[in-house]
């Protein structure tokens, strides 16, 4: 190697490290600028919500906006179903229809006394929540239930999901 | 002195009326608003019927939005406590309140027809190809005009849900749940795009800053290439005819007139047009404004604006279920399908071999098949959006417009 192409050399090597340091400074500065956009704190309401005092549950459906969950209350058994439809997040619709009725659902004849309903997309649902209609691809979940114990009150914990047969028996 | 003044008016605005030939071509390359043009160019790339100026319709769309949208930044809170109260204010308590927000709706809906029918006129003129020019890149301002359809759909959709009333918010539940619903990293670009886990605060905040500055800054930094791009692709795609023409051995010669006044005219004509059409239709038709934000219900049905109407239809009747595996129709057909339509569509002027022959020709016979099913496919998205707009009713269930199932009230 001539002493030029050692030069040339060296010249190329420390253009690259000038490239480094300078794309690694804006491309640090840019993934910090990007990264301030993701929240590190949310002030967005609890998943784990105190809703009620059970006594003063309707037997039957009641509907609780803020936390957009229907609670059901039938022969001393609670039970809490998310509002939100799965397809694409809208509010469904309580669909009740006034007494128990048989229908075909997906070649199954079962007995409902309501159904929930989507007005966005029209994705249906069963008494228990299951799909049976419409673009939605899973049901609506469950969520548990419990009493507080301090205030006697109905608590739901939105961040994790029950099966569909879940119950909290009222003493 | 009077005389002195008019020198100075001269020297900072073009003439209208040069008094020479060297006046003219001067007029155009000394005016910062004119030097993007040529001194001279062709009568024929001045056609009404060639262009219909959609371009330029969409770009002076564009500017009284950016006028009517400054104007309403005075007037708007970005507060989900205020935002409404705002909007309520401009229409009953703001002198020519209505009018400005009528002006800035009407405006933004015609824009996203006039890009979408821009792009429609320079398919099926074959405006992106480059004839006998060596110099032309055509194909990228067809690209760079992709993209510009894309931006003005993303500004009227982060527009839409800044009044925050129902229409506002369940529109973007739903297009921001579309976001959501792409495998694997669909969780964080809600996250980023909303701030959280739900629409509130976070999530109007940053649609109004991508709607007053991201957004209308990228649209100028595109549009201000666009248009760039144009003089070095050598002008309208038009004037390729007079090289295929000369190269055929006929004796054409294109007649040439001077930027100003003969394109200025035109300009200011179609602008006034257009300022005029906005004006009639924002002083007869009122700009909805639904009840304020609420998730805890959900209009029955609750329709997208009309040019994502076809999205809506797709995402209802594209989920797929395969055994156990289901994909949801908002990420097949909210992300999935629009994407290939859109990515064909960009890639097509690279593809497309007619001959050069079809370029800057309305329909040309060489380019019949493609024109078919390039039809085919707006007709889909056309035919999708009308049967959504008049016959999905309730539950988006399919009803005859005269027809709706009369409701219960839900409790």
């Amino acid at each position: 190697m001539t002493e030029k192409e050692i030069k040339n050399k060296r010249r190329e090597f420390l253009k690259n490290i000038g490239r480094l340091i300078g794309y690694g400074t804006l491309g640090g500065l840019f993934a910090g600028f990007g990264r301030s956009l993701w929240p590190n704190i949310l002030y967005e309401p609890p998943k784990r919500v105190r809703l009620i005092d059970p006594k003063n549950l309707a037997e039957g459906m009641n509907y609780f906006p803020e936390q957009r969950l229907f609670v059901f209350k039938r022969g001393g058994e609670v039970w809490a179903i998310s509002a939100v439809c799965q397809h694409l997040g809208c509010t469904v619709n309580f669909v009740p229809f006034g007494e128990k009725i048989e229908k075909k659902i997906l070649g199954k004849v079962i007995e409902e006394e309501w159904e929930f309903h989507c007005p966005c997309h029209g994705s249906k649902y069963t008494q228990e929540g299951d799909i049976y209609e419409g673009p939605a691809p899973r049901g609506l979940p469950h969520y548990p239930l419990e009493i507080d114990p301090a205030t006697g009150y109905l608590v739901v914990d939105m961040s994790k999901e029950v099966k569909k047969d879940w119950r909290l028996k009222l003493s | 002195m009077k005389e002195r003044l008019y020198q100075v008016w001269r020297a900072l605005i073009w003439t209208f009326d040069p008094a020479d030939r060297g006046e003219a071509g001067k007029a155009v390359t000394r005016n910062f608003w004119l030097h993007w043009f040529p001194p001279r160019m062709t009568k024929e790339s001045l056609s009404w019927g060639y262009s219909l100026w959609l371009g330029t319709i969409s770009a002076v769309l564009f500017f009284i939005l950016v006028i009517t949208g400054i104007i309403l930044m005075f007037l708007y809170v970005p507060s989900v406590e205020r935002a409404y109260q705002s909007i309520k204010d401009l229409e009953y308590a703001v002198s020519f309140g209505w009018f400005l927000r009528n002006m800035h709706r009407w405006s933004a809906h015609m824009m996203v027809a006039a890009v979408f029918l821009h792009m429609l006129r320079v398919f099926y003129t074959g405006a992106y190809k480059n004839g006998m020019s060596h110099m032309a890149k055509r194909q990228i301002n067809w690209v760079v005009g992709m993209i510009l359809l894309g931006v003005t759909l993303l500004l009227s959709f982060s527009g839409y849900l800044l009044p925050w009333d129902q229409l506002a918010l369940w529109a973007v539940t739903v297009g921001t749940q579309i976001a959501r619903s792409v495998p694997f990293i669909g969780d964080e670009i809600y996250y980023v795009l909303a701030g959280g886990t739900r629409l509130d605060q976070n999530a109007l905040i940053r649609f109004y800053t991508l709607h007053v500055i991201f957004l209308p800054a990228l649209l100028l930094v595109l549009f201000s290439y666009h248009m760039w791009r144009i003089r070095k692709d050598e002008g309208l795609a038009i004037t390729e005819q007079f090289s295929i023409a000369r190269k055929k051995g006929e004796a054409v010669q294109p007649e040439m007139v001077f930027s100003t006044p003969w394109a200025v005219r035109r300009i200011v004509l179609v602008s006034l047009g257009t300022l005029v059409w906005v004006m009639f239709l924002s002083v007869f038709l009122k700009s909805p404004l639904e009840e304020p934000a609420s998730l805890e219900w959900t209009p029955n049905p609750a329709k997208a604006p009309w040019y994502f109407l076809w999205l809506q239809e797709l995402v209802a009747i594209t989920t797929i279920r395969i055994g156990g595996f289901t994909l949801n129709g908002g990420f097949v057909g909210g992300v999935l399908i629009p994407a290939i339509l859109g990515g064909a569509a960009t890639i097509w002027a690279f593809i497309d071999k007619s001959p050069a022959e079809a370029t800057g020709v309305w329909f040309h016979k060489s380019r019949l098949v493609q024109n078919l099913v390039f039809t085919f496919f707006v007709l889909i998205i056309v035919g999708m959006t009308i049967f959504a707009m008049y016959f999905r009713g309730p539950y988006w269930g399919i009803y005859w417009p005269w027809a709706w199932p009369e409701l219960p009230e839900i409790i």
